[in-house]
């Protein structure tokens, strides 16, 4: 009985149906939630008593590079059950967090440079934490490099998902980067044992965001997975029963 | 309001950044939707093929 949701989540039919029943509920969820902690991160929080006004970056910077993160392991994950258990629908939902990762990878090294010249005076330094989310963003390129240059489907699934488990080492490298090194990048505020060191007023808006970036994650994911499973499965039944 | 948009000074880098972060959630939902309607004419297509 446990197991019949594990059996289920391999058959493409059934995960197809259940991303197109579930996708605008996540959306307007994720939408929604956003809206709110925008307003209340950008109007209703009161400024730092240091950052003054620039303390406002940590409502994109904080979720983008969070979801940078949590892509990653995502990807990592179904890439290992892929390679366990065989199963193509994880391999599909690896390749589909792929383009999504890099992309907030991006978002957060941008939106990171963009603080760090008003408080450090630079655009760019080479500290451990900003380093090593620079190679997060090189493993990503490496993995959708890898997949793009090998024809054989199931080649190009073994070979990239070995590539992400090997580089999920490299997560917590991110996360920890600011305990181990001496770094210029300041330590956790939420995401830490014990109370958060932030206000509440500060702090609603910023968990919410969160919130919302993990469920449009959700939504992104599940329609980049239809988009897999579709070019994956060649002739099935129900390819033509959902595209009719 | 002008107050608002220059935000004590550090207008000039937040709102980029908030412009970059943003942008990028829409970018990704609507490269996702693109892919999903690609994937789904290719499809069609192959029924056609092989009917």
């Amino acid at each position: 009985m446990a197991w019949t949701w594990f059996h289920r989540l391999g058959s493409p039919p059934h995960v197809y149906a259940f991303a197109r029943r579930w996708t605008p509920w996540f959306g307007g969820a994720a939408l929604l939630s956003m809206l709110i902690a925008l307003y209340g991160g950008l109007v209703l929080a009161p400024e730092d008593y240091q950052q003054k006004d620039a303390f406002r970056m940590v409502y994109v910077h904080a979720p983008a590079a969070w979801l940078s993160l949590m892509v990653y392991t995502t990807m990592a994950v179904a890439a290992a059950v892929g390679l366990i258990w065989r199963m193509k629908v994880a391999h599909a939902a690896a390749a589909a967090c792929a383009p999504v990762g890099a992309w907030f990878t991006v978002a957060a090294l941008g939106t990171g440079m963009l603080w760090g010249k008003p408080m450090w005076g630079a655009y760019w330094v080479w500290d451990p934490r900003l380093t090593a989310e620079l190679v997060l963003l090189f493993l990503y390129f490496g993995y959708m490099g890898l997949r793009a240059g090998i024809e054989d489907p199931v080649k190009a699934d073994k070979a990239s998902a070995v590539l992400a488990v090997v580089g999920v080492v490299n997560v917590p490298i991110i996360k920890y980067s600011v305990e181990w090194w001496n770094s210029l990048h300041q330590t956790p505020t939420v995401m830490k044992m014990g109370k958060p060191a932030m206000d509440g007023a500060m702090l609603w808006p910023l968990l919410l965001m969160f919130v919302a970036f993990a469920l449009y994650f959700a939504a992104v994911l599940l329609i980049r997975l239809r988009a897999e499973l579709l070019r994956r499965e060649r002739n099935a039944s129900w390819i033509r029963e959902v595209l009719t | 309001m002008s107050e608002f948009l220059s935000m004590g000074g550090y207008g000039r880098y937040l709102w980029p950044a908030f412009a970059l972060g943003f942008g990028v959630v829409v970018l990704n939902f609507v490269l996702a939707v693109k892919s999903l309607r690609n994937a789904k004419e290719e499809a069609r297509r192959r029924l056609e093929m092989n009917p």
